[in-house]
């Protein structure tokens, strides 16, 4: 049993969540594309052992022509109008000459909608990818390793500026998602539209009912069971799922249907929040607001965890200055810079159930996390982690002295004074001969750090340190993230190829790859955070929201889920706090 | 209006005159876009989106769906148009013609200086009238085949070619006669539609039975079973580890084994039940033996059940679950504890079939089938996507002759016949609120004025000639679209829903009085939320 894989089934919902995904699916393309060139090259091989396993995240699948596919195992619903270039059933499955047939004999008029021109990354992309056969049915090129992936590792030389996407042109998660997708993954909601003014989803109540519609239901369940029915082992689902518009309703009501229908899986959300708000749009806020409240605790009483994922200072009305990496300058109202660097956390921070040999399931992981009801938890990393070309990680570990590593990416403001009830560390990119301090024999170690004999040890030890007694899992990983585009070039100059820290200026070469940390933790700021959630949802008038209420949502609705963030927040309460 | 101005300087409005001239020219365009549907034989629309993704329609409902209309007044007459067929599942173009006419003619009088007040009392007078005459005609028959396919065909006629309209005629009417009951409403969720991207749309069938769109999972498993006994059943057959791996009941790896081991143990005593079951009723071996489960079956007990020549089926939909004890009988079990041989449904057939990576299975040859599938093929999904919903307006079409018990004549036959009893009816009417009536009158005559424009003949040419006949003989007469001469609908087979034709009279009167009757429209700050 050990030997399959424990397949796990992502569901994005919403715009922004597409735009994570995006990254995400970019991000472990490229490793995979990696992998399968390694396989050609003998002596790489040892270098990149397959320690994630592709296999929990994407499905091998077969086209009517008999092409193998490989695609993630994925569920998108997303508005009207919101694909772009990008078909709704994906490439993959195409045959050009089937789709022309046209079941009339009588007149026809043809309504064409302006063709999207596609970006000139994108067409590249294409050019890259396959090739329309003569007979009109689309091809992939074959690949090596026998899936009809394309190894992006080849088709991208990461020095050739065309092949990256200018940000301005970025409108849409499929102007820059390269990877295909099955002709189930994207269910397109036509009841409301994605941009423009009228017919927005901009109401919990709104996400909530489209799922009470059997139209939306069937189609959900249709998909669910597609991917499902074929797992021989599934773990469970991660959800993306947007917080901030009416799309935290639909979450709502997804994970409900998940912990219905599937009893006994985890269920990771990540909801998530987009870049920064202001105050001159007081309906978007006070929505925002409404919305994340009603999601948090709504997907909480479904879910095994939930998440919140953003780069904003903080959840409540006021705009608090976003967070900061010291090794990058990212413009955090592009979505396309933000979504990366979530994305970039979510490869790591979910690691421990996507491994080869971990016996960790993702119920596992949420019960360690999530004892005595403390279902929300917050998430931390350090993009890039900072590694000098010379240094081992206990000297890393040491220079960070008594502060945390990782900057917050759960929008909860500071951390300092809060303790850490649980937490699951994963560290990735640090090669074998960096790990340990390798101390020449005789030398005394500086520190315990030092001391230390493998990698792992000096991880747990740290963590032991930094915060004793806290129940701490961690997991290293010599693979690091990739970065190359269409992930976006915000890194700082002093890093170098591999993502190490030069000290001076740096040799311009681009960066494709960089060590991760992260962190997931049940915090004791999460007591003050939904707290202050609660008590600036009380101070609200919720009658003065009229257009809010009449999209579903009570008055009484309101007042439970304030009484539920209390509740919630009380399960993190400071046990030492109480005493004192 | 000043007190608008006053709060928000930014507000728009408009004002009598130019309200409605704003309202009837948004009603007029959407009139516009729809009209050349109509019929037989009106267009079909191509939608093509920015990314190549086609949509081939007719219908007029799923038109209006898939249009981004931005403009208030059409999006309200688009809502109703579209709440007409969420009500009686047809009549969505008839409804927009309609509107857009009856605005038109009351723009006529309106303009020349009749108040719009009037004009809508004339209207409500008229619609009362119209439905006492639609009360008239309306044909109350037995709803044998016979008629239910002429229903059926005149619905589907619209949607489809000619070709495929037979096809799915049979098709139609067949799975509903399937599953009525007696005594019981008709429930149209026993007709599951199942699709399936093969062969041409001719293929489409009726499955008397069901279809399910996954496969045994299990290579020893047999594809084709005949005279099987079915067991539905929800209860996990997995090996779930939940309790095991979260830490808290065990203290050594020992332990941790045994508890391993006594959970896969307690679903080997589960799948053992079902072996048992099995062995009692298959005793002679003729006999096949299914499993649908809800619930997983993960691999160790999919290998069990293969030795003992089950075949097994996880994760069944839960809305089919109902299905499948209607179509096969039986009861679906929620627990193993209580099996016995009366649980258990029964088909002559079970098949498996693979396309590609998908495999469906289908459960054939059922004694008695409450629940029946139509299995929808097609080359390419624009095109299951309109069979699905053309199948789905024939259902209902037919669906309401049969709660109805009546039938109206198609072909433009009621309108023009309405509008003659109107006219006649106008001059018991008094004072102005006549032209009213004269105004409904002849906007109802848009509808077989449209078919024979879509037809290609000359529209006044063919009215005349319709009226005349009528007039003549007092015959409901429509048009035939095949030569535009008069014909007897009654005598083609052309039938229409008596209770869509209620339902179009009634709500297109009250919209067109709504929309006649706004002297102010203003537009400030007001919240999308709704849009």
């Amino acid at each position: 049993m050990a030997g399959a894989a424990r397949e796990v089934l992502t569901l994005q919902l919403g715009h922004f969540a597409g735009f994570v995904g995006a990254h995400w699916w970019n991000q472990q393309d490229a490793a995979l594309g990696r992998l399968a060139g390694a396989k050609e090259v003998p002596g790489i091989k040892e270098l990149l052992p397959g320690e994630l396993c592709p296999d929990v995240l994407y499905r091998a699948g077969q086209t009517l022509h008999g092409q193998e596919t490989y695609t993630p195992r994925l569920i998108v619903m997303d508005l009207k109008g919101s694909l772009n270039s990008l078909k709704q059933e994906g490439g993959l499955y195409q045959d050009k000459h089937l789709d022309a047939a046209i079941a009339w004999q009588g007149k026809l008029t043809t309504h064409k909608e302006e063709l999207q021109a596609n970006n000139p990354f994108l067409q590249n992309l294409l050019s890259a990818e396959g090739v329309m056969s003569s007979d009109g049915v689309w091809r992939v090129q074959a690949f090596p390793n026998g899936k009809g992936l394309l190894p992006l590792a080849k088709a991208f030389s990461p020095t050739s500026k065309s092949l990256i996407p200018p940000e301005g042109s970025i409108k849409v998660w499929s102007d820059f998602l390269h990877v295909q997708l099955h002709p189930r993954s994207i269910c397109i909601i036509q009841k409301y539209n994605h941009d423009g003014e009228a017919g927005r989803l901009e109401g919990f109540g709104q996400g909530e009912s489209l799922l009470r519609e059997p139209t939306y239901l069937e189609e959900l369940e249709d998909r669910l069971h597609f991917y499902v029915e074929e797992c021989d082992y599934l773990q469970g689902f991660q959800v993306l799922c947007d917080l901030h518009d009416g799309f935290s309703g639909l979450g709502a009501k997804a994970t409900e249907l998940l912990q219905d229908e599937y009893a006994g899986r985890g269920i990771l959300t990540w909801g998530l929040l987009p870049g920064p708000y202001t105050l001159g749009e007081p309906q978007k806020n006070f929505y925002r607001l409404f919305n994340t409240a009603l999601g948090l605790v709504n997907i909480a009483a479904h879910s095994s965890l939930i998440c919140p994922l953003s780069l904003g200072g903080g959840l409540g009305l006021r705009p608090e200055p976003p967070v900061t990496f010291p090794h990058l300058r990212y413009d955090v109202t592009l979505p396309y810079h933000s979504s990366a660097l979530l994305a970039t956390a979510l490869d790591t921070i979910t690691v421990p159930y996507r491994l080869h040999s971990s016996p960790i399931s993702m119920v596992h992981l949420a019960d360690m996390l999530s004892f005595s009801g403390r279902k929300v938890v917050t998430a931390g990393a350090s993009i890039p982690f900072p590694v000098a070309p010379g240094h081992s990680l206990p000297d890393t570990l040491a220079q960070f002295g008594g502060t945390t590593p990782w900057t917050p990416l759960s929008a909860c403001g500071e951390q300092s004074g809060t303790r850490c009830f649980a937490q699951s560390v994963v560290l990735r990119g640090v090669d074998k001969t960096r790990q340990t301090s390798q101390l020449s024999p005789g030398t005394s170690p500086s520190s315990p750090l030092h001391a230390c004999t493998s990698g792992e040890e000096v991880l747990a030890q740290y963590l032991q340190q930094l915060q004793p007694g806290v129940l701490s899992s961690s997991q290293l990983l010599l693979s690091p993230c990739r970065v190359v585009p269409p992930y976006p070039r915000f890194f700082s100059s002093r890093l170098n190829q591999q993502g190490l820290i030069l000290d001076g200026t740096h040799n311009g070469t681009a960066v494709e790859t960089i060590p991760v940390l992260t962190t997931l933790c049940s915090s004791s700021l999460l007591h003050r955070v939904l707290s202050r959630l609660a008590g600036e949802l009380a101070n609200l008038d919720l009658r003065r929201w009229a257009s809010f209420l009449a999209a579903g949502v009570e008055q009484d609705d309101m007042e439970e889920t304030i009484q539920e963030l209390h509740n919630l927040a009380q399960c993190y309460k400071d046990g030492d706090s109480l005493i004192s | 209006m000043a007190a608008v101005k006053a709060l928000n300087p930014r507000a728009e409005v408009a004002r009598a005159q130019a309200a409605l001239s704003v309202n009837i020219c948004a009603a007029r365009g959407l009139q516009d876009v729809l009209r050349t549907n109509l019929g037989p034989k009106g267009t079909m629309k191509m939608l093509v989106s920015g990314a190549g993704d086609i949509k081939l329609t007719k219908d007029g409902n799923v038109l209006l769906h898939e249009m981004q209309i931005q403009h208030p007044t059409a999006s309200l007459i688009a809502k109703v148009a579209t709440a007409q067929d969420d009500i009686t599942g047809d009549g969505t173009t008839s409804n927009v013609l309609i509107i857009g006419e009856l605005l038109k003619q009351a723009d006529l009088y309106i303009s020349e200086g009749l108040h719009p007040r009037i004009i809508t009392e004339g209207f409500e007078a008229a619609k009362i009238k119209a439905l006492e005459v639609l009360e008239e005609i309306k044909i109350e028959k037995d709803m044998n085949r016979e008629i239910l396919r002429d229903v059926a065909r005149t619905s589907l006629h619209t949607k489809v070619h000619t070709e495929l309209a037979g096809v799915l005629t049979e098709a139609v009417v067949e799975s509903l006669l399937a599953i009525r009951r007696p005594g019981f409403p008709i429930d149209l969720f026993m007709i599951e539609i199942m699709e399936m991207k093969h062969k041409s749309e001719t293929d489409t069938t009726l499955i008397r039975g069901l279809v399910l769109d996954h496969g045994a999972r299990h290579p020893d498993m047999k594809k084709r079973v005949e005279d099987a006994f079915i067991l539905t059943c929800n209860v996990s057959l997995e090996y779930e580890k939940t309790e095991v791996n979260s830490g808290f009941f065990y203290k050594t790896a020992e332990e941790r084994e045994k508890l391993v081991k006594a959970e896969r143990q307690f679903i080997e005593d589960r799948v053992n039940k079902i072996i048992k079951l099995k062995r009692m009723v298959c005793s002679d071996g003729n006999k096949g033996f299914i499993v649908l489960n809800q619930k997983g079956i993960d691999p160790f007990s999919l290998d069990v059940l293969a030795k003992e020549g089950i075949v097994a089926l996880r994760r069944a939909k839960r809305r089919n679950m109902e299905r499948l004890t209607l179509a096969c009988g039986g009861i679906a079990m929620n627990s193993l504890d209580d099996l016995t041989p009366e649980c258990l449904g029964h088909a002559g057939l079970v098949y498996e079939y693979t396309l590609g990576e998908e495999k469906f299975t289908f459960i054939e040859k059922c004694d008695n089938p409450r629940s029946v599938t139509l299995l929808v093929k097609g080359p390419n999904k624009h095109t299951l996507t309109q069979i699905k919903d053309a199948i789905r307006d024939g259902l209902r079409a037919v669906k309401n002759a049969l709660d109805d018990h009546c039938v109206v004549p198609g072909a433009g036959a009621v309108e023009v016949a309405i509008s003659e009893a109107l006219v006649k009816h106008k001059s018991s009417i008094k004072g102005r609120a006549r032209l009213g009536v004269q105004a409904f009158a002849d906007a109802l005559l848009i509808i077989p004025k449209v078919l024979a424009q879509n037809s290609g003949f000359d529209l006044q040419e063919t009215l005349v000639k319709i009226q005349a006949e009528h007039a003549e003989t007092g015959k409901l007469y429509g048009i035939d679209l095949n030569t535009g001469a008069p014909m007897l609908p009654a005598e083609s087979g052309i039938w229409d829903n008596y209770c869509v034709k209620k339902q179009l009279l009634h709500s297109c009167t009250v919209i067109a009085t709504n929309i006649l009757l706004v002297d102010e429209i203003m537009r400030a700050g007001m919240s999308s939320l709704r849009g």
